[in-house]
């Protein structure tokens, strides 16, 4: 099957403008919208905001995520001791939900980036369909991931009464909000088309 | 191949050959976990273990760990100790709170407390129970610590002095008493404890800044527990450092009257306790001397502490008084073994001692100088109504010379049977003559005599009382009769028409009359007393003639 890149057209993703690339990137003759045939840099651009976002996965996951004040007492909560006073308080389905979101999706979509960075990097021929839908999967699934973020936000604007309750955000939360943001950044700089290279296009 | 109706795309050419810049941002993800650890780190210290005997009050997670009331970490587990006799709280200390793991730090948990000294910890009824920490100086650290049960009495940051007394009757003396000077509270008692020997107890006492100072080597301790009550000339008088040492006791201190200054006592300085005031003031005792006395006459009572006198002086206390029997004259004697103090004599001892220094002579030549003079040992009565007594060395001149034998160098003193013996011996002889009288016999006596009344009085109730009766009931009739009588007679003499008053009255009448012819022959004779001679003058008659 004949690509645009092996007859050296791309089209424009703004304006649809077909132009001879020679191989070359270059910006939209009518629209000045960069035109490419793989995404510009997109392998260390991915490679390097998927790297930020496992480093930065650590720490999301070991501070304190959530301040809380409970006249007599207070408590600090990670997202996993979150988790698990949860369940102690018989809440299954909210904790499953919370684990879901803000520990397994955030861990799958590092590592789903991470396997197709690996393979399109070899040239891999394994599964491109496969691996084509993870893609869209990843995509489609990264905008829910920032549920733990929310929900401190929102309780530390409510609950604010004074020495008695009070909710405030831990550390943890800037962290876990560059998690969601950098692996959404990097499966956006990753070009799903170079899954199907036989060699590289940069 | 490349069809010429499409445009050719602007050029950029680029530098190549140079990482990209998009690796910035795994950097600053990077250098933002690493500053996020770091300060996470700083804020988490190390963590310790901590021992206490239970775990009440502390919870796993909840519990805080703090220093003067700030939180400087958190008990994160509560487990048994492997010998299961102890619970070990492994405390998260904060990173501002690794000064708290010196290795002479002290911890304990504070519950609320009410005792005598007040109120404390009042908070964690609400807040539950916290860990207390009292910082320590040292510059190492440490990771396990055993816990206080009680908080301490004196944290580091107060500044003061802690001493150690010594003594073996502590009283009510209990952790918390306060210390006095001159009736102020200037510290606390920290610890009472028994001592090694476990005969005498070691009190540990904090005396604040700037009042410790006061406490100087010559510096003399006292028990200030309780009420101190005494009737002397001066009346009933009543002591009391404080209401509160009534109760929860107390020590007081002060320097002993007529002592010069000395330098400040150490830390740690040992000093006695003495069981009061007035102890603690007396002069203490220098040059111990035993005695030995060997008394034929029994000595009643607890020997031991009685005292010994010298010339109205008390100088020592017999220490224990013990029988012993003598093979040659098959008589039991008392050996009466006593302390004394010879310089409470004051100026005389010194006299003495120099005397004995002048003269060469040896302490027991000293003695048996005095004893050659009649130095003799006395039990005498202190107290006739308690039986008390003491003993007395007084100079007897008439006593018999006496060679003293000295005995394991312990002194014998020759003793002499004491006035309280002679005294004894008569209130023995009238109690005797008390005994002779034969009260039982008396006793019986009085008892006959009674049953003889009773018997009597028995007697009269049979017999006389219903004779009586009958007697009675005659003398009615006749009282009735007697008043009958008299009722007659009335009516004889009293009517005034009876016959006794008409004549009566008649016979008054002519008496009258006879008074009257008596007045006329008078008045007559008066005027014509020759008619005595001549007889009566034929003149007019008088007037009036009956």
């Amino acid at each position: 099957m004949t690509r645009g890149i092996d007859v050296g057209l791309a089209p424009c993703e703004s304006c649809e403008l077909v132009v001879r690339t020679h191989h070359r990137a270059g910006l939209c003759p009518r629209c000045a919208e960069p035109v490419h045939h793989r995404k510009l840099l997109w392998r260390p651009r991915a490679w390097a905001l998927l790297v930020a976002a496992a480093v930065l996965y650590i720490p999301a996951n070991t501070l304190v995520m959530m301040h809380t004040e409970q006249f007599p007492q207070h408590r600090d909560d990670t997202i996993m001791s979150g988790i698990l006073y949860l369940v102690n308080e018989d809440a299954w389905g909210l904790g499953l939900i919370v684990f879901t979101a803000s520990i397994v999706v955030p861990l799958l979509k590092i590592l789903a980036l991470a396997v197709l960075l690996v393979t399109t990097s070899r040239h891999s021929r394994w599964r491109r369909r496969g691996r084509t839908t993870l893609y869209r999967v990843l995509e489609v699934v990264g905008h829910w991931s920032m549920l733990d973020v929310f929900v401190v936000a929102l309780l530390a604007a409510v609950v604010q009464l004074g020495r008695f309750a009070a909710v405030e955000p831990g550390p943890a939360v800037l962290p876990f909000a560059g998690v969601v943001v950098l692996t959404m950044l990097a499966s956006a700089a990753f070009d799903p088309r170079a899954i199907w290279d036989e060699e590289a296009y940069d | 191949m490349t069809d010429e109706r499409y445009p050719i795309p602007t050029v950029h050419h680029r530098k190549r050959g140079r990482p990209s810049a998009v690796w910035i941002v795994p950097l600053i993800a990077v250098i933002a976990a690493g500053v996020l650890a770091v300060r996470s780190y700083l804020r988490n210290g190390p963590t310790i273990h901590i021992t206490f005997d239970t775990a009440d009050g502390i919870e796993s997670g909840k519990s805080e760990v703090r220093y003067k009331n700030v939180p400087v970490g958190r008990v994160t587990r509560v487990d048994l100790s492997p010998d299961h006799q102890h619970i070990i709280a492994t405390v998260q200390l904060t990173g501002g709170g690794a000064v708290v793991a010196a290795t002479d730090s002290r911890f304990w948990v504070e519950r609320p407390r009410i005792g005598v000294g007040g109120v404390s910890g009042l908070g964690t009824l609400l807040s539950g129970a916290y860990i207390g920490v009292d910082i320590g100086a040292s510059k190492e650290k440490t990771k396990t610590f055993v816990g206080l049960e009680r908080p301490p009495g004196v944290t580091n940051d107060q500044h003061g002095t802690r001493y150690r007394l010594s003594t073996n009757d502590a009283g009510s003396l209990a952790p918390q008493s306060p210390v006095y000077v001159q009736r102020q509270s200037v510290g606390s008692v920290l610890s009472v404890d028994l001592a090694k020997d476990g005969r005498t107890l070691d009190i540990e006492i904090f005396v604040a800044a700037p009042y410790d100072k006061f406490v100087t080597e010559s510096t003399v301790f006292w028990n200030a527990s309780g009420v101190d009550v005494t009737l002397d000339a001066s009346g009933l008088r009543l002591n009391t450092e404080s209401l509160a040492t009534v109760v929860a006791g107390g020590i007081g201190f002060g320097p002993r009257e007529g002592t010069p200054p000395t330098p400040a006592a150490k830390e740690n300085a040992r000093f006695r306790l003495y069981t009061d005031r007035r102890h603690a003031m007396a002069k203490p005792d220098t040059d111990p001397l035993a005695l030995e006395m060997q008394f034929d006459e029994p000595i009643r009572g607890n020997a031991a502490g009685v005292n010994v006198e010298l010339a109205g002086i008390h100088i020592g206390e017999v220490v224990d008084i013990v029988p012993d029997y003598d093979e040659a004259t098959k008589l039991f004697h008392y050996d009466a073994r006593a302390t004394v103090y010879p310089d409470r004599l004051g100026p005389a001892y010194k006299k003495l001692v120099a005397e004995g220094a002048r003269k060469g002579l040896s302490g027991p030549q000293m003695l048996q100088a005095l004893v050659d003079r009649g130095l003799r040992a006395q039990v005498k009565s202190s107290n006739l109504l308690t039986g008390a007594y003491y003993i007395d060395l007084a100079f007897d001149p008439a006593a018999k010379p006496v060679k003293l034998a000295p005995k394991d160098g312990v002194w014998i003193v020759p003793t002499q049977r004491g006035g309280t013996d002679l005294m004894l011996q008569k209130v023995t002889d009238i109690l005797a003559k008390v005994d002779r009288i034969p009260f039982e016999q008396i006793g019986g006596d009085v008892s006959n005599t009674a049953r003889a009344a009773s018997s009597l009085l028995g007697h009269l109730d049979a017999n006389v009382v219903p004779a009586m009766q009958g007697v009675m009931t005659r003398a009615e009739t006749a009282m009735g009769a007697l008043k009958d009588s008299l009722a007659a007679l009335r009516d004889n003499v009293a009517a005034p028409d009876s016959a006794l008053q008409q004549t009566t009255r008649s016979t008054l009448e002519q008496l009258d009359r006879a008074a009257f012819s008596l007045r006329t022959l008078a008045d007559y004779l008066s005027t014509h007393p020759e008619a005595l001679l001549r007889g009566r003058d034929s003149g007019p008659e008088p007037k009036g003639a009956p």
